[in-house]
């Protein structure tokens, strides 16, 4: 049962989670003494090697991007279906943005197509949880705090797509101001239940 | 309406940072006493029970004198218009915030101080911290961002070289700075972002510190019921946090365009210390796990680690955000 309770699914998740967040934390500072070093000790660096730098930096956190896209996808669908048919959900989503990565030749597009699946079944959960319909897995009983949940989770998954899928598109700025607003609204309903969310005593994660 | 001249602008300008040099002269030393009372209430066991209101005293001093910031910066809005040099057209004026360049420090001690007098859960355990925190604020802010005393060195800077500028006869010297200061007017300090994205951080500074403050006692005193308070705090900032990130970005777009911005010191720090607010927020919801609270603990201390680092950066590394 401990054994259960040590390696349950929404734990691994929040482990890999706090892991790739660690990593993009070390990453950032790292490239922040950089710069600062960069900055001191080469004059014109940032006309002569800011470009360069910021793509070694976007090489560097594009697999954590990856991986933390990845690990999101994991967690929306798990509200909606059972472990296995999760496991089956989740390979599918990445299959789908691998093939799409392989036919159009771009990682980008490939991204792209994953979070938008990811967004729509995100939407799914949403709108189900907020009609109280049965079946979906959550570890709170509060309304709010699932309602939430699935609002903050849309937030980071249409945040992300604005990233890597709109930079150039007139939608970015409408779609960054959405998932501000999901995100703000997610966050007051899922942090602010009257239960703060802890494992045994209700989870919003 | 008398004829705007550069002569005619800049004598305002001085009258009222004269003006406002006289009024921040006493306030500046009532700040001072108010925060030499709450250090005595803290570090002399016999006051202790005064730091309450030693602490409500400050906040009193120090909202006193953001009344007369406030005054000061819709005045010198007022004065300070921008006025195309070949047509005579009047752009408008500026909307100067409260929370920039010299201000910054002492916003963030006008801050801490509400949630010194303010915080109910742990109210008597935390006050200590918090109050002494926003004392050594309103000191520094006194002693290296002298807001009464040197209002908006930057803005100012650049708003007399403009008149300068347009008072010189150069006809290209004072459209190049006109075209400056119209971008600065109109992407920086009159756009609905500024009033947004800073203020939001700012809140969420304020109570990422309560939260480092009951983190620290959940530590020295291993009491449980210290983490029930820092999460509490934690929460609340970081919806401002993530609020005020994501709404600074197309801000940085839009009116960056064609500078480096991105993997920028401060955007890079920013982005570290919401990774690990996320994490410790993540980390959290097992805190029933064997041990799992130490690493709580050590996430939450890491994380206001990079918040101070976050604010020092500007300071310190070069940068679109920053004024080393």
């Amino acid at each position: 049962m401990r054994e259960r309770q040590r390696w349950s699914w929404d734990f691994a998740l929040a482990v890999a989670t706090v892991v790739l967040l660690g990593a993009l934390g070390i990453q950032s500072l790292v490239g922040t003494l950089y710069a600062w070093w960069a900055y001191r000790t080469q004059p014109g660096w940032e006309a002569t090697g800011y470009p360069a730098f910021v793509s070694v930096m976007n090489a560097v956190a594009a697999p954590l991007a990856v991986a933390l896209v990845l690990v999101m996808g994991l967690c929306v669908p798990k509200r909606l279906f059972a472990r296995r048919a999760l496991v089956g959900v989740s390979v599918g989503g990445i299959a789908v943005g691998v093939a799409v990565w392989l036919l159009t030749g771009s990682i980008k597009d490939g991204l792209g197509a994953y979070l938008g699946l990811s967004a729509l079944l995100q939407a799914a959960v949403v709108v189900l949880t907020v009609v109280g319909a049965g079946g979906l897995s959550y570890l709170t009983d509060s309304a709010a705090a699932k309602a939430g949940s699935g609002l903050l989770h849309l937030g980071f998954i249409l945040f992300a797509l604005s990233v890597v899928a709109l930079q150039s598109s007139p939608f970015m700025l409408p779609a960054f101001l959405a998932s501000a607003l999901l995100l703000t609204g997610g966050s007051a309903l899922s942090f602010y239940a009257r239960r703060p969310p802890v494992e045994g005593s209700g989870s919003s994660t | 309406m008398p004829m705007l001249t550069p002569a005619s602008i800049d004598q305002e300008i001085a009258a009222l940072t004269g003006a406002l040099e006289s009024l921040g002269r006493p306030l500046a030393v009532l700040i001072a006493a108010c925060a030499l009372l709450v250090g005595l209430a803290i570090a002399v066991p016999a006051f202790r029970g005064r730091l309450r209101a030693a602490s409500a005293a400050l906040l009193a001093a120090l909202s006193l004198g953001e009344a007369v910031l406030v005054w000061f910066h819709v005045r010198l809005g007022q004065a300070c218009v921008v006025v195309e040099p070949q047509s005579g057209r009047v752009t408008g004026g500026f909307a100067l915030p409260v929370w920039i360049e010299s201000e910054k420090l002492y916003a963030l001690a006008l801050l801490i101080a509400v949630i010194a007098v303010a915080a109910r859960r742990h109210g008597e355990e935390l006050r200590p911290l918090l109050a002494g925190a926003a004392a050594a604020l309103a000191i520094g802010a006194l002693i290296w961002g002298r807001p009464f005393a040197a209002p908006l060195p930057d803005f100012l800077a650049q708003y007399r070289g403009y008149l300068a500028a347009w008072a010189s006869g150069d006809a290209a010297a004072a459209m190049r700075a006109f075209a400056s200061i119209e971008g600065s007017r109109r992407y920086f300090y009159n756009a609905w972002y500024m009033w947004v994205h800073p203020p939001l951080l700012f809140v969420s500074y304020g109570a990422f510190a309560a939260s480092f403050a009951a983190t620290l006692l959940m530590i020295v005193r291993r009491r449980s019921s210290y983490e029930q308070t820092a999460y509490r705090w934690a929460r609340l900032g970081y919806l401002p946090l993530t609020a005020g990130m994501i709404l600074g970005m197309p801000w940085a777009i839009v009116a960056w365009k064609g500078e480096a911005w991105w993997w920028s010191g401060k955007v890079n720090m920013s982005l570290m210390m919401w990774a690990l607010y996320t994490a410790y927020l993540h980390g959290r919801l097992y805190l029933r796990r064997p041990g799992m609270w130490k690493a709580v603990a050590a996430l939450s201390v890491v994380a206001f680690v990079a918040l101070v680092l976050t604010y020092l950066t500007t300071y310190l590394v070069p940068g679109v955000h920053s004024v080393a």
